[in-house]
This record gives structure tokens, C-alpha cells and sequence, in this order.
């Protein structure tokens, strides 16, 4: 719906006239989420709701302005980072996308006590650069290294990446946040919220990073994060890292005191077993079942192609059939995973190799000798650790995500025969890739120190084929209603609205929802009761009388 | 191709904001991690190579139609190919930047292109050059060279200045001293003198796709018919013209290189000897169509089948060109080859290398965004501890050399044949 003249030219007053627009191709940009087609069974990921107006706000200051015009006026309003996620976009009449790419400064870096302080705009790969120069590092979220560091640690999902066994998930990160609440206070909190730097986010201060964020965000229905603090690690590695090699194979190289390896277990027993052993020993700098998302019957050939510039996807079943590939993929076919040992001392290396191979022998593992060559370690530690390829997940075009719940590895191992067949199933129908049924992602911890696991699986479809996009669909509504798997909590809801009652019925219906989403909902009642935050996703999904409650 | 036939790269943006960004593997920090000039000065996501595919396909589908700020969208961008290589970084089956240049074929086609270079093409119409001025006088910057012309004596290569060169008084240098260099190694040059014509591929760029097609033509006929086996060029977008868009038209059986490939060789072969010292630290600039959109135009001509299940699978394998093949190494060597010289690194280089401003249209018809661009560049060379900032086309050096002389002049801007040619024992430095 078109703003009217006064209100336009109010908000324009407040960013200037450069940063907003009306412009209907414009808008039909921040539209545009790779998840619509799924939701709408069409190749076309338009949304049906169009923004009223996209702002770039340059400052807090702005932003609260914008919201106070935003409750004055009786529109609602969203904010995005980089904005990769299928909420990320407007799903109320009358709503404002506040773009905060203009909000893209590290405020500071406090090495003594190891935390940065950031904008929303900064992102997990200049983050950590800059953190490496101080001898540290961010935290990196599985999606990867052009994602914002705010968004996630304050609004979005888990948060967990290759290096959340050591550092925890992005809710854990979080420090205090400089909050634009849904009315337009500014809120400051934890630390920072009683003047004293931004060192702690229980206080003393308001610690209400709980209320705000709890276990996987409002994404965006608690108002807008304008800076947050985010806890830093360290980094015993040098200040920059040198890339060579044309793309995609970039590479760097692996520093002396680190140990990348591609460990792989007889079974899936094994397999958790290590993992519990892994949190125990408190080894692992990256831990993370990377390499198996794009298939357990194509993922070594397509690593293959990413790590060698001279190949493309032309190679990839030349690559597939080669025997040594072949044999390679046999060898780490579902059970494996990938490790990186840093050494923080220069016995320390040395120490948690041994403690590695001790988990080995007590779990029948080895090391997958054919990763472990001296240029594809330089290929993978650049990988692991920064992430910087993750729109692979698109190599095919579009991918939709089915996941268990969240459990020990212990209770997500069950899940996995009903995962692969699933995926396997329709993938046999024709209209998906044959990746093979495991195309599982996953982190080895959702939270710092081990314990909280899961698998992502990528079902992975031809955005260029309608037929490939509903096979996609209906891969999701079948692992959800006859399998009992469930769905990424805050990816699709509320896309029903593009096709109402096929998805609710299909999906929402039989979605499992925890208890926190209802307490998050409540949180969200007190703190937005006039909705002028935009919260029609995440948290529209508790009001569905036909959901099924588990909580 | 239409606009229609990139359907599948405007389907397949998966909004990962890559396209805003350098190889996310070589970021550096916070600062230089941009990668696209466009988003980095505009802002809103409509203005990168995603946003930009987006938008097209809601122009594409009667979503949204053409309006003021659709038409800056479009042409306020240097088509400098940086989303393309970022994009391309594991996606296989996208084409942003050909998708782009396709978008402004559309909007020329449809009369909604922008007056200023309204004026430019019509003059090329009939002056055959871009710089907006009559054609007389185009070879004047080869005056007291003593190069042959080619129309009356056969030679071993056709030096094409380019409209830059043959009319922008400030970068004339860049021509005389590239001739001069490679005169110096022993080639024996012609030029077209005021014959020359616009190689056409800012024309190109601007969606002109007929006018680019004539002078493709007219040129072709004219080195044909004067037995023309080589041409060697010290503009990047003339370069690039010729590799890509010509052979792309028709394989035309004329080498066309750019003038630092040969000088390069001519002192690797010892028959050039850079001796005269310069202490001095130069960052090059790599001229966005001589690296990343530098890669020669391969014809493929093939059958595309899908594999295991909707994977494409072209045989032969396609051509690809994602920032790899393009002309990287020459002027880096030709620089070490100087002495005293010591060349630093930006953050971006190569393929991920910002772009000068200029390119695209974008010098003539949004100079403040074109200028912001190239002060980004300045700021980066000097971060990278260099004392000056060196390129390889004069288009370039223009925009760079402009925006140094605004912020004081204190980094100097050269082509990179001004510095060989000083080491050569040209005069001073």
C-alpha cells in the first residue's frame, strides 16, 4: 500500500531523500526470497506483499525516529542485515523495510576483554579479519561469512556454525545490544546499560537478553538491534591469512600449529560416541559435518569442482564415476565429518592430536587420507573456518531444509534412516537432484561445550523447474506429516499467506512447537502490543488453533 | 540473446548479498570488503547485481514499470563485472553480468535510456567517437612517432589509441608512450590515424546494440581490408571489445592484444631492458575489462543435457568466465621489472579489484558516484603503502587521476606506459 505524500516526505526528513524509496521495481527487490518459490509452488520467489517504503537508516537515532513515525502513523516496520532468510521481508500492508546496510561500522574492538562491538551491517567475514589482525576470532554461523553478526546474535534463529562447539551459538555470544524497542525507546543492555562498557550481558544493567532473544530470535518482532557486543576467541593463527588460487578455489594455507582432518566411524553409533567425546575432551577449535550437504553420492565430486578451478559442473559425472572419487565416497559415506585442531601452545597441538587418535581407537575411526592432501587442507581450513562459500547450498539452484529437533547426538542419530528416506524417495521421483538421501548438514554442537545437536537436511531442487520446486515442496510436507520431521522453527511460517491453506494444512499443521515459542510469544505481546514491530512469521505461528502442541 | 534468455540467473539469485562483496576468502577487514562500487555508494539492495536481477524480472514480468529511479538503477553501474565473479564462486548456471548488460539493450530498445547518453551516441553516429567531439583530429596524438599508416604501408600490428586516446588531451601521453614502448622493443606499427573508429563497446554498454554492431563491422572490414594480422591496444575497454564482443559476433581471425601482453614479452625475450631506477611503492589497478572481464571469448558450441536427475551437464564443458583467464600477471611483471620499484598489493586485486568509476556510462552521467568510486581506490592504494597508483587504460587513469587531483594530488596517478617508458630511459620521472 502507498504511503501517503505527508508521511513519505516525514520519513524522508529523517534519512534524507537518497535513502528512500517508493520505487515499485525497487521494492519488489527486498520481495524477492529464495524460500517463495517453495512456499508458493511457482519458480517466481516474488512475495505478494510489497513493502510500503524501504529506508536506510544511517543511526539509532534515525531508526528510533522512523519507528515513533511508524506508531504515530499506524505502519509497521522490519529490519534486515544482509537479509538472507525468507523472513526477511515484508509480510504486513503498510509496512517499512529499514535496510541497515548504512550501519555497517565495528565500534570497537576490545581485545583485553575480548569482545567487539558491532553494527548490524558488519559481517561474519570482516569480523573475523579484523579480529585475526588482535589475535581473535568471531564466531561464524553455518550459513556463512556474509551473514550479519547482530542479526543472528540478536534475532535470528540458533545461530550455531563450525565453531559453536568452542564457541557456542550466536545466543550465547551475545553481550549487551543497543535496542529501538517497538515503541521507539532506546533500551540499552546488560553492561552497557549501567554505563560501564559492554563486558557483560546479565548486568549490571537490564538483562533481558532472554526476553528479547531466547532460544531463536523474534526476527525482527521485538524491534530493531542497532548494536550489539559479541564475545570474541582466540586466534592462534597469523593476523591475515594470504589467499591464493583463481575462484572458486581459493585457498590459504594451514598454519603449523593447526590440524585439519576429515574423520570418518563405522556406524552411526560411533559416530555420536565421538561426538560426546569430542565435547568432553574439549578438543576441537571447527568441528562440522560440512562435506555431506551436497549428497553422500555427489558430495566428494562436487568438492572436487569447488577446490579445482578448472572444473564445473561439465565434470562433475566424470568426476563422480572416476574410482578414486569412488572410492572416496564410499569411504566417508554418511558417517563422517570434518575436524580443526588449533594449537594454542606449541605442545598444545601436539596434545590434542593424541587425545584425537585416542578417540579414534576407542570409536573404530580414522582419517580420511584423501583430504587429507597439503593443498586440500589449505582448500578446507580456508573453508571451515570463514565460510566463504556457503551460496553453494544454491549450486543447484534452490534448497529447501528439513531437520529434526534438536537433541543429543544420541537422539538425532534416530532420525537419520527417516531423514534419508524420505529425501531418497522423492529424490527417485525425478524432479530433484539425485544427491543421494543423505545430503545432511551439520554442526557437531548447537551450543558451546557440546550436547545440543542436529542434522540439517538439503533438499535440494532446480529453481528453473516448477516441477523441481513443488517435488522440493512436497519432500517438506511429506518429512513433516509422515515422518515427523520437522522444520526449521521460523523459516517458512506465515509464507502461507501465498497459498493459505496447502501449506497450513500441509505443514504448520503438523509442525512440532516447543514450549519456548510460546513463551516467546507472550514476551512478544508485552513488548509490541500494538504490532507496530512486524511479527507476522516466527511468532504468528503459536496463533494456529489447529497446531500441534508438544510443549 | 534477450533478456528472456537470463530468466534462469534472475530465478537463480538466492539474495546471498555475495554480489555487494569481494570474495568473501579475501576479505581483509572491514574496510575493502565492498565489491560493488553501485551498493556501496547507493545503498539499497536494488542497486546490486541480485537487486538489479530482481528488479529486471519484475520489469520482465509488468510487476513494476520503467521510472526515473529504475532508469538510474540501471545505468548507475560501471557494468564492472565484480557481482559476476563473487557470484560465480560455486554457482555454476548464473550470468548476472550478462544479464545486466542485457537489461540496458532493453531499456535502450525501449527509448529509456538516459539524455546525456543520448547526446554521446549521437554523436558517434557521426563522428564514430564517444568523446563527444568531431572526428578530426583523432590521430593526432601519434604526431612525431613515426608511425606508419596502415592504410598506404603494411605493418606487423595496427596500434588502435582508442577515443580516449585520440581526444582526451590528459591520457593522449598514454597512447604515445605505449607506441613509443613498443616501437622501442623492435614492432613495427600502423595506425588509422583520424581513420580510426570507435571500437563501439562503450556503445555496447550503454545498450546500443546496433551502433555497436556497425562499428564492430566497419572495423573488421577496415583491418581486413588493410591485411591486418595484429592489433595491439593501451585501452582496457577497446581490449575487451575485441576479445569478447567481436569474437562473440564472428571469429575474425585478427590477434588482438593489449599492449602490455607484448611489452611484457618483449622484456621477458631481454629485448627491452628497464634500467633507469624508481624507488618508488605503485599499487596497480586492474582495469576491470583487462582482468576479470578480460578472458577472450571462447565459442562453445554444444548440447546441454541434465545428470542425475535436473543437473545441467554441457558437452563439451562450456566456457566460463568467472574473473579466471584475464590479463593479471603482465603489468605486475613489467612493473617488477623496474628497478627500484617495489609494487604493493591492494586488498582488492585481480579478480576482486575495485572498479575506477568510470566504466559503464556512468562517468558521463553520475561523475559524483564515478568520483566516489575512484577516491575509494585512492584511499585503498594509499592504505597499501603506495606512493602511486598505476593502471593500464586511460579511461582509468583519467578517473582516478581526477579524483586525486580533488583530494590534493598528493597520490599520483600513471598509466603504466608512462612508467616504462621513463625506465626505458624516456625522460624523467
Amino acid at each position: 500500500m502507498a504511503l501517503t505524500k505527508e508521511t513519505y516526505e516525514a520519513l524522508s526528513d529523517i534519512v534524507g531523500e537518497m535513502n528512500i524509496t517508493d520505487d515499485p521495481a525497487t521494492l519488489d527487490a527486498y520481495s524477492w526470497q529464495t524460500e517463495n518459490d517453495v512456499a508458493s509452488l511457482t519458480r517466481e520467489p516474488f512475495h505478494f506483499m510489497r513493502p510500503a517504503a524501504v529506508l536506510l537508516p544511517g543511526s539509532a537515532e534515525e531508526v528510533q525516529a522512523i519507528v515513533r513515525v511508524c506508531g504515530s502513523r499506524g505502519l509497521k516496520f522490519k529490519a534486515l542485515s544482509t537479509g538472507w532468510t525468507g523472513l526477511a521481508q515484508a509480510f504486513a500492508p503498510n509496512e517499512l523495510i529499514l535496510d541497515l546496510r548504512r550501519m555497517g561500522r565495528i565500534v570497537e574492538i576490545d581485545a583485553k576483554n575480548m569482545y567487539a562491538v558491532i553494527e548490524p551491517y558488519v559481517t561474519c567475514a570482516q569480523l573475523q579479519a579484523e579480529c585475526m589482525k588482535l589475535g581473535l576470532i568471531c564466531h561464524t554461523i553455518g550459513a556463512g561469512g556474509n551473514t550479519s553478526v547482530l542479526a543472528s546474535a540478536t534475532s535470528f534463529l540458533a545461530g550455531n556454525g563450525p565453531d559453536s562447539m568452542y564457541q557456542g551459538y550466536s545466543g550465547e555470544t551475545l553481550l549487551g545490544a543497543e535496542w529501538v524497542m517497538p515503541d521507539g525507546e532506546i533500551v540499552r543492555t546488560g553492561s552497557c546499560g549501567f554505563g560501564c562498557g559492554w563486558f557483560c550481558g546479565e548486568g549490571p544493567g537490564p538483562s533481558v537478553r532472554g526476553i528479547f532473544r531466547g532460544k531463536g530470535g523474534a526476527a525482527g518482532g521485538m524491534g530493531v538491534f542497532t548494536k550489539c557486543a559479541v564475545k570474541l576467541a582466540a586466534w592462534p593463527g597469523p593476523e591475515t591469512l594470504p589467499v591464493s588460487g583463481a575462484p572458486p578455489a581459493y585457498r590459504s594455507y594451514l598454519p603449523e600449529n593447526f590440524k585439519f582432518c576429515t574423520v570418518v566411524f563405522p556406524d552411526w553409533q560411533r559416530y555420536a560416541d565421538s561426538i560426546y567425546k569430542l565435547a568432553d575432551s574439549e578438543i576441537t577449535y571447527i568441528s562440522h559435518r560440512q562435506f555431506g550437504m551436497l549428497g553422500e553420492d555427489l558430495g566428494p565430486a562436487l568438492f572436487r569442482v569447488f577446490s579445482d578451478s578448472s572444473k564445473t559442473l561439465d565434470d562433475l559425472e566424470a568426476l563422480v564415476n572416476d574410482p578414486e572419487t569412488k572410492a572416496l565416497t564410499d569411504e566417508v559415506r554418511h558417517y563422517s565429518y570434518q575436524i580443526i585442531l588449533a594449537g594454542m601452545t606449541p605442545g598444545d597441538l601436539g596434545y590434542k592430536e593424541r587425545v584425537l587418535d585416542e578417540i579414534l581407537k576407542e570409536t573404530g575411526g580414522h582419517i580420511v587420507e584423501a583430504y587429507a592432501t597439503k593443498e586440500f587442507q589449505a582448500y578446507a581450513f580456508m573453508y571451515l573456518l570463514r565460510l566463504p562459500y556457503k551460496h553453494l547450498n544454491y549450486v543447484f539452484g534452490g534448497k529447501a531444509q528439513v531437520f529434526r529437533p534438536d537433541g543429543a547426538p544420541d537422539f538425532a542419530i534416530g532420525a537419520v534412516d527417516a531423514m534419508s528416506a524420505v529425501l531418497a524417495k522423492h529424490q527417485a521421483r525425478g524432479a530433484l537432484p539425485q544427491t543421494g538421501g543423505d545430503s545432511m548438514m551439520s554442526a557437531l554442537s548447537g551450543i558451546g561445550g557440546g550436547g545440543d545437536f542436529h542434522f540439517e537436511q538439503f533438499d535440494l531442487y532446480d529453481k528453473a523447474d516448477e516441477k523441481s520446486v513443488r517435488a522440493a515442496w512436497e519432500c517438506v510436507r511429506d518429512a513433516m506429516r509422515n515422518y515427523g520431521l520437522q522444520l526449521q522453527p521460523g523459516q517458512h511460517p506465515k509464507l502461507d499467506g501465498l497459498h493459505g491453506e496447502e501449506l497450513q494444512e500441509g505443514i504448520l499443521k503438523y509442525m512440532a512447537q516447543p514450549a519456548r515459542l510460546h513463551w516467546q510469544w507472550k514476551m512478544l505481546e508485552m513488548m509490541n502490543p500494538k504490532g507496530t514491530a512486524e511479527a507476522e512469521t516466527y511468532m504468528k505461528l503459536q496463533k494456529n488453533p489447529e497446531s500441534v502442541d508438544v510443549s | 540473446m534477450a533478456l528472456e534468455d537470463y530468466r534462469e540467473s534472475m530465478l537463480g539469485c538466492s539474495k546471498c548479498s555475495y554480489c555487494k562483496f569481494i570474495p568473501l576468502a579475501k576479505i581483509n577487514g572491514l574496510k575493502y570488503a565492498e565489491g560493488c562500487p553501485s551498493v556501496a555508494y547507493y545503498g539499497f539492495h536494488t542497486y546490486s547485481g541480485g537487486g538489479r536481477l530482481t528488479a529486471a524480472l519484475s520489469l520482465l514480468e509488468g510487476r513494476s514499470g520503467y521510472t526515473d529511479k529504475v532508469r538510474d538503477m540501471v545505468y548507475g553501474c560501471q557494468l564492472c563485472g565484480a557481482c559476476d565473479v563473487t557470484c560465480k564462486v560455486c554457482r555454476y548456471n548464473m550470468e548476472p553480468q550478462a544479464a545486466l548488460e542485457e537489461i540496458r539493450a532493453v531499456f535502450a530498445g525501449d527509448g529509456q535510456t538516459l539524455p546525456v547518453h543520448d547526446k554521446t551516441i549521437e554523436n558517434l553516429r557521426g563522428e564514430n567517437n564517444m568523446m563527444s567531439v568531431p572526428a578530426t583530429g583523432r590521430g593526432g596524438w601519434a604526431d612525431g612517432l613515426g608511425l606508419k599508416d596502415i592504410s598506404k604501408e603494411r605493418c606487423d600490428a595496427l596500434f588502435f589509441a582508442g577515443c580516449r586516446c585520440g581526444f582526451d588531451e590528459s591520457v593522449k601521453k598514454v597512447a604515445r608512450a605505449a607506441a613509443g614502448v613498443l616501437k622501442a622493443g623492435g614492432l613495427d606499427l600502423g595506425i588509422m590515424g583520424d581513420g580510426e573508429l570507435c571500437c563501439g563497446g562503450a556503445a555496447y554498454n550503454l545498450g546500443y546494440r546496433e551502433d555497436f554492431a556497425r562499428l564492430a563491422q566497419a572495423n573488421i572490414a577496415a583491418w581486413k581490408d588493410a591485411g591486418v594480422k595484429r592489433i595491439v591496444t593501451p585501452c582496457a575497454n577497446c581490449y575487451w571489445a575485441f576479445n569478447r564482443l567481436y569474437r562473440q559476433r564472428e571469429d575474425f581471425g585478427i590477434e588482438a592484444f593489449h599492449a602490455v601482453q607484448l611489452a611484457d614479452k618483449l622484456i621477458k625475450d631481454g629485448v627491452l631492458k628497464p634500467a633507469k631506477p624508481m624507488p618508488v611503492n605503485a599499487a596497480y589497478h586492474d582495469p576491470c575489462r583487462l582482468g576479470r572481464l578480460g578472458k577472450p571469448y571462447e565459442k562453445w558450441d554444444g548440447e546441454t543435457t541434465k545428470i542425475f536427475g535436473t543437473i545441467p551437464k554441457n558437452d563439451p564443458p562450456k566456457p566460463r568466465y568467472n574473473g579466471e583467464g584475464g590479463v593479471y600477471d603482465e603489468p605486475r611483471d613489467i612493473l617488477k621489472a623496474i628497478p627500484g620499484l617495489k609494487l604493493v598489493e591492494m586488498v582488492r586485486s585481480r579478480e576482486a579489484a575495485w572498479c575506477c568509476g568510470a566504466g559503464g556510462g556512468v562517468r558521463e552521467a553520475f561523475p559524483g558516484f564515478g568520483q566516489a568510486t575512484a577516491k575509494s581506490r585512492l584511499e585503498e592504494a594509499a592504505d597499501a603503502g603506495a606512493d602511486i597508483l598505476v593502471s593500464a587504460c586511460p579511461l582509468c587513469e583519467r578517473e582516478l587521476a581526477d579524483a586525486s587531483a580533488a583530494k590534493g594530488g598528493k597520490l599520483k596517478v600513471y598509466d603504466i606506459f608512462e612508467l616504462l617508458g621513463t625506465a626505458l630511459g624516456g625522460g624523467d620521472f
